[in-house]
């Protein structure tokens, strides 16, 4: 079986496999990324092996993913519509009915004097008359009356829209001459605001949630993985492998379910969005309001993929390191 | 190379799977451990592999104290070693070459040098025409020799063996034998456990006789 002269022969590599043992920092890189590049690609071409198994595991990832991320889409336009709110959010001040419309400007200009004001527009008397009359309809009423009811307004738009500063502003406008009464209509706009507080809470605790029920889900997966190669676990570590290169496969496996899962979550995004945007924007319009459905743009889709790879390999590293530890060598 | 001082090792609240055991092997000796199944060959072997600490006393191996050693150090350590198994634990999923390739590729043996050297501890069990096979095409005795190409691919220098011929008919099992004889004479140092006494007595190298967890005989070389 094995010829004599071959004993005197392997004593040299004997000594070189000595010396290689020393290896240098530079060869042990090299090594360690032929690892990881061998790894990326086994772990693939196994997740590509049993392709349905792995396909519902991604689609468990990405309807975990849609929920939270979804929400946060939603309460991104909230937000998109706050700011056009902000604008809307002024303060009525209605002057006294004696003044006539010179007097009505003065008073105006002094208005737009005041702090924090960012500007302040006239409605005289007639323009206030015409508007009504418009808005509500009632023409015919309206022409009968002999004089026009209605006081001259001036529409303030405060520097600071902050609920607490406007309301200041509204009773410090009150006390200006001439002025009859400064009306302010806030609480609506704080309700939207709470709204979108809670909105925002709630899509925090889902992505919580469902960040956890991506672990889960990949940790599941990666402890059967493990389980279903305990033999070659058992053999690697007998003949000298660290942790690091027994986790390495199940890490990678973890990180493409993420990836796999981010990538189908925002294809379900877009199709949601498809699906949504047409009654939205509908809904929108019979408000009078411009609003179309955010999109997630290159930006939130990478933000996206990232995050659940990143789950993914978490996910893997909690399984994996938790059944190493269960598995011992017989 | 192997030094055991005063060795005991229990399992659980069991008796003793072996208790006060004291030999030294020497660096480039070869020797058999004998006895009946369930005298603590096995556990003593697992001892010098680091799968287990002893409860009590010292296990010395080339000069390291494997108490001493930090969890991090082991795999190091291991690959020190090289071990064949009585059901040669082969994975089925990869062909030969890639079986015996494992070692070196967990030492991060650059590719081409790993083939080098596989090759050459294919040809030195004889089956170098077998690399491209799956392990499920393979006899049991080829399993075996690969099981043993594996265990010496990368040089170790301590060979540790745990019923290498228990599958195997006599003649299978003298083949071997006689491999690993090969590796003790260009250096290497051999420790076979193995219950085949005939087979054993024939070979004529040091025996340690385990009975009941204690080291009962330590018999030179005839």
């Amino acid at each position: 079986m094995t010829r004599r002269t071959t004993s005197s022969e392997s004593q040299r590599p004997a000594r070189r496999g000595a010396r290689a043992s020393q290896v240098g920092l530079e060869s042990r890189t090299r090594a360690w990324l032929r690892h990881h590049r061998a790894m990326w690609l086994d772990s693939a071409q196994r997740l590509a092996k049993r392709p349905l198994s792995s396909l519902l595991t991604m689609l468990a990832i990405a309807i975990a993913l849609v929920l939270p991320s979804g929400l946060w889409l939603a309460l991104d336009s909230a937000r998109l519509l706050d700011a056009e709110l902000d604008e809307s959010a002024t303060v009525t001040v209605y002057l006294d009915t004696r003044l006539d419309e010179r007097a009505a400007m003065d008073v105006a200009a002094r208005l737009r004097d005041q702090t924090p004001v960012a500007g302040a527009r006239l409605v005289t008397a007639a323009e206030g008359l015409a508007e009504f009359q418009q808005g509500v309809g009632l023409e015919d009423a309206l022409a009968s009356l002999e004089d026009n009811p209605l006081p001259a307004a001036v529409v303030v738009t405060p520097a600071d829209t902050d609920p607490d500063s406007v309301r200041v502003l509204a009773s410090n406008l009150e006390a200006v001459d001439g002025v009859d009464e400064a009306r302010v209509d806030l609480a609506w706009l704080e309700r939207l605001r709470r709204l979108a507080e809670l909105g925002q809470r709630l899509a925090l605790a889902l992505a919580g949630l469902f960040g956890l029920g991506v672990l889960l889900v990949v940790g599941n997966t990666i402890r059967l993985a493990v389980e279903s190669r305990r033999q070659e676990i058992e053999v690697v570590t007998l003949i000298g492998a660290t942790h690091a290169f027994v986790r390495r496969p199940f890490l990678y496996s973890g990180a493409w379910y993420g990836l796999g899962g981010g990538v189908l979550a925002i294809v379900l995004l877009v199709l949601g969005g498809h699906w949504l945007s047409a009654p939205v924007t509908a809904l929108a319009e019979s408000y009078g309001a411009h609003f179309t459905l955010p999109r997630l743009g290159f930006g939130g889709s990478v933000l996206l993929c990232f995050c659940s790879t990143l789950l993914g390999w978490l996910g893997a590293w909690l399984a994996v390191g938790r059944h190493l530890a269960d598995i011992k060598p017989r | 190379m192997i030094v055991f001082e005063h060795v005991g090792k229990r399992y659980g609240g069991r008796s003793e799977a072996l208790a006060d055991i004291n030999f030294r092997v020497g660096r480039g000796e070869m020797l058999f451990l004998t006895g009946h199944s369930g005298a603590g060959k096995s556990s003593l072997l697992r001892l010098i592999m680091r799968l287990e600490k002893p409860s009590r006393g010292r296990v010395l191996v080339a000069g390291h104290d494997l108490d001493r050693f930090h969890l991090s150090q082991i795999p190091y350590y291991r690959r020190q070693i090289g071990v064949v198994f009585q059901d040669h634990q082969l994975l089925f999923d990869r062909s030969v070459f890639a079986n015996v390739a494992l070692p070196l590729e967990i030492q991060g043996v650059e590719p081409r040098e790993a083939a080098r050297r596989v090759r050459a501890a294919l040809d030195k069990v004889g089956l170098l025409y077998r690399e491209t096979a799956l392990p499920i095409e393979l006899s049991s005795g080829e399993r075996q020799r690969i099981g043993i190409a594996r265990a010496v691919v990368n040089k170790p220098s301590l060979l540790l063996a745990d019923e290498p011929t228990g599958n195997l008919d006599p003649q299978l099992s003298t083949d071997i034998m006689r491999l690993f004889e090969d590796f003790n004479r260009i250096g290497t140092t051999v420790m076979v456990a193995s219950h085949d006494l005939a087979l054993i007595t024939r070979l004529r190298h040091r025996v340690l006789r385990l009975r009941e967890g204690r080291l009962v005989g330590d018999e030179e070389a005839a």
